[in-house]
């Protein structure tokens, strides 16, 4: 098991369960961040569609208007000042507003057409002697490529904004993914591992204690069953007092072991 | 007119004018046939189309075009011909023929004041505006015209050393040059253009007299056409309308009233049938086909043009000269986008063959 790909933490109980709240924390983050990304690659490829679509329409739209222009030229000379000299005031105006995409806010243009009569009246009477028709039929196919023009913008805008949100959400899953439930889990591992290992450590010492005190026991034993001997052997008259005296004695001294070894044997 | 009148021309025109009648009708061999208008509408790009008009009469003019050809300098190369021909003939001519090749330049004068004092207002850079101008109807005090702040002033200051005074001094009030619509002020000036010029064909006489009336009643019918067609669904009332009209013509003054009230193409069709040479144009129009009346007007002008070359002895040459090398240029103008803008299935839809 790495060592390095973990938190630098004391392994404890409580550790542990902090560790485990993060690690709940992070894999529920990153579900809803994949989520996220989904809804927002749905929409980018709608966008990119929609992008295709108008961009074609596009082409075949602005050579139609430029076709238009020729034709006003051809009947009307060219009456380029004369458009900018009665224009005062923008006929067509841009308005932006934000669409909210999986929290992500992207820029919304819409084309807003303003002015209306006195501009129209104005405009309207341009080529009076010739070509004035001509003239009407190119303002209309420039006014419908504007509004394309406008709608391909938004929806470029929206492109490289989405793409922006896409790429930071898939990085942000990613380390979720690789990074943060990988160290995360590791330290787990690791705490549970020094837990177990600490458990172990203890049984072992119990153990050990245990069978210190066997050993003592049993030399006591052997002991007291020398001195019982070697009493014997001394003679039968003493024998009454002598063993009514060590066992009042020995007594005393197990008690004196019991009492000792409380404080350290938890059983 | 007389047979001593005729004789008379006839012996005296050449005393004054033969040669610069030789000259135009040299020039007017210059202009583009049909073969090769075909062989441009083959042209794959415009370095073709440079290419082959290298081969015509606007050779010199567009040798030293840098190469990355562009419409507009290809018009305004060939529009170079047109003027330095118009010079020649304007430098080498007497009384009247020197003012009669004015008044054909009138309009693009007008043209020209209407640019430069609607710039100015606008408070556009002179210099730009100046080159925008048609260079046909440049006059010395043009860019004087800048200096005027106000219309009061630039009629005082600088219009009225120009031919076109009296023109607004007759037909617009000071009250209208700030108020009036500027596209109803050049269509007002046109018109008094055009009777002015009208009157003064016909002090010249003669087989001129003749000629340019017929051409130039046309060209007043057209435009009495063309502004009813272009003032349906504007503001412009009846009245205004029939002012613009000018004071002769095949449809004056019948013609011009009905067509004065009519509010859409079928009326102004109706109108317009009455008089028998305008029941030919239309016949050949099929039902709602506004967008092809242009094209069989500018037909029709170019074929009255030719016709004055049937005649000898007059100005009408001249005059016509100059509306075929418009036309031309339009048509080298309509073949270059066409190309340019790869519509070439459009390309006969523009071009109105001369020759």
């Amino acid at each position: 098991m790495s060592s390095q790909n973990r938190y630098t933490v004391t392994p404890t109980v409580s550790v542990l369960a902090v560790m485990k709240g993060r690690l709940a924390g992070a894999t529920k983050g990153h579900s809803l961040l994949k989520k996220k990304a989904d809804a927002l690659n749905m929409r980018f490829r709608q966008i990119l569609r929609k992008i295709v679509e108008t961009k074609e329409e596009m082409g075949k739209v602005m050579k139609a208007s430029f076709f238009s222009l020729a034709q006003a030229k051809y009947s009307s000379g060219d009456f380029k000042h004369t458009v900018f000299d009665s224009v005062d005031q923008a006929s067509v105006k841009v308005r932006a507003s934000q669409d909210n995409v999986a929290g992500v806010k992207l820029p919304k243009f819409e084309s807003v057409k303003e002015g209306g009569g006195a501009v129209d009246s104005k405009l309207g009477l341009i080529g009076l002697g010739s070509g004035g028709k001509q003239i009407q039929e190119c303002r209309k196919s420039f006014m419908s490529a504007i509004d394309l023009l406008v709608e391909l913008a938004s929806l470029q805008t929206a492109f490289l904004t989405l793409d922006e949100a896409i790429k930071t959400t898939n990085r942000r899953v990613n380390a979720l993914e690789h990074v943060v439930k990988p160290r995360l889990e590791n330290t787990i591992a690791y705490i549970k591992g020094e837990l177990d290992e600490l458990e172990r450590e203890e049984f072992f010492r119990l153990k050990k204690v245990q069978g210190n005190k066997k050993k003592h026991a049993e030399a006591a034993a052997a002991k007291e069953a020398e001195e019982a001997a070697a009493a014997a052997a001394q003679g039968s008259g003493t024998v009454a007092n002598g063993s009514g005296a060590a066992g009042a004695q020995q007594q005393q001294q197990q008690g004196d072991i019991l009492g000792v070894q409380d404080a350290d044997i938890i059983f | 007119m007389s047979f001593g009148e005729d004789t008379w021309e006839m012996c005296l025109f050449n005393v004054k004018d033969g040669f610069l009648e030789g000259v135009v009708r040299g020039y007017k061999q210059g202009l583009l046939s049909t073969a090769d208008y075909n062989n441009l509408c083959q042209c794959e790009t415009l370095e073709d189309i440079k290419l082959y008009l290298t081969g015509t009469d606007y050779g010199p003019f567009l040798a030293n075009e840098p190469s990355p050809m562009h419409t507009t300098s290809l018009v305004d190369a060939c529009t170079r011909k047109l003027v330095a021909d118009w010079r020649y003939l304007r430098e080498n001519a007497g009384e009247p023929l020197g003012r009669f090749l004015d008044y054909c330049t009138y309009g693009h004068m007008i043209d020209n004041v209407v640019l430069i004092v609607t710039g100015t207002l606008h408070e556009r850079d002179v210099q730009e505006l100046l080159e925008k101008c048609n260079p046909l109807g440049m006059f010395d005090a043009i860019a004087s015209l800048a200096v005027a702040q106000n219309m009061r002033d630039l009629y005082r200051l600088v219009l009225v050393d120009t031919p076109l005074a009296p023109y607004f001094s007759d037909n617009l009030t000071s009250e209208d040059l700030d108020e009036m619509n500027i596209e109803v002020m050049r269509n007002t000036l046109y018109k008094a253009y055009l009777d002015d010029f009208a009157a003064f064909v016909h002090r010249v006489g003669g087989t001129t007299g003749e000629v340019m009336g017929e051409l130039l009643s046309f060209e007043a019918d057209r435009r009495a056409l063309n502004i009813t067609l272009n003032s349906i669904g504007t503001e412009l009332t009846r009245d205004d309308r029939r002012k613009l009209y000018a004071n002769f013509g095949l449809l004056y003054p019948h013609g011009q009233a009905e067509l004065a009230v009519a509010e859409d193409f079928d009326q102004i069709r109706a109108a317009m049938e009455k008089c028998p040479p305008y029941q030919a144009i239309f016949s050949r129009l099929g039902l709602g086909e506004t967008q092809m009346l242009d094209k069989i007007l500018y037909e029709e002008e170019v074929r009255q043009l030719i016709n004055t070359y049937e005649q000898q002895f007059h100005y009408g040459v001249f005059y016509a000269y100059m509306r075929l090398r418009e036309q031309e240029i339009r048509n080298i103008m309509w073949i270059a986008e066409c190309v340019a803008q790869d519509q070439k299935s459009r390309v006969q839809d523009g071009i109105v063959f001369t020759f």
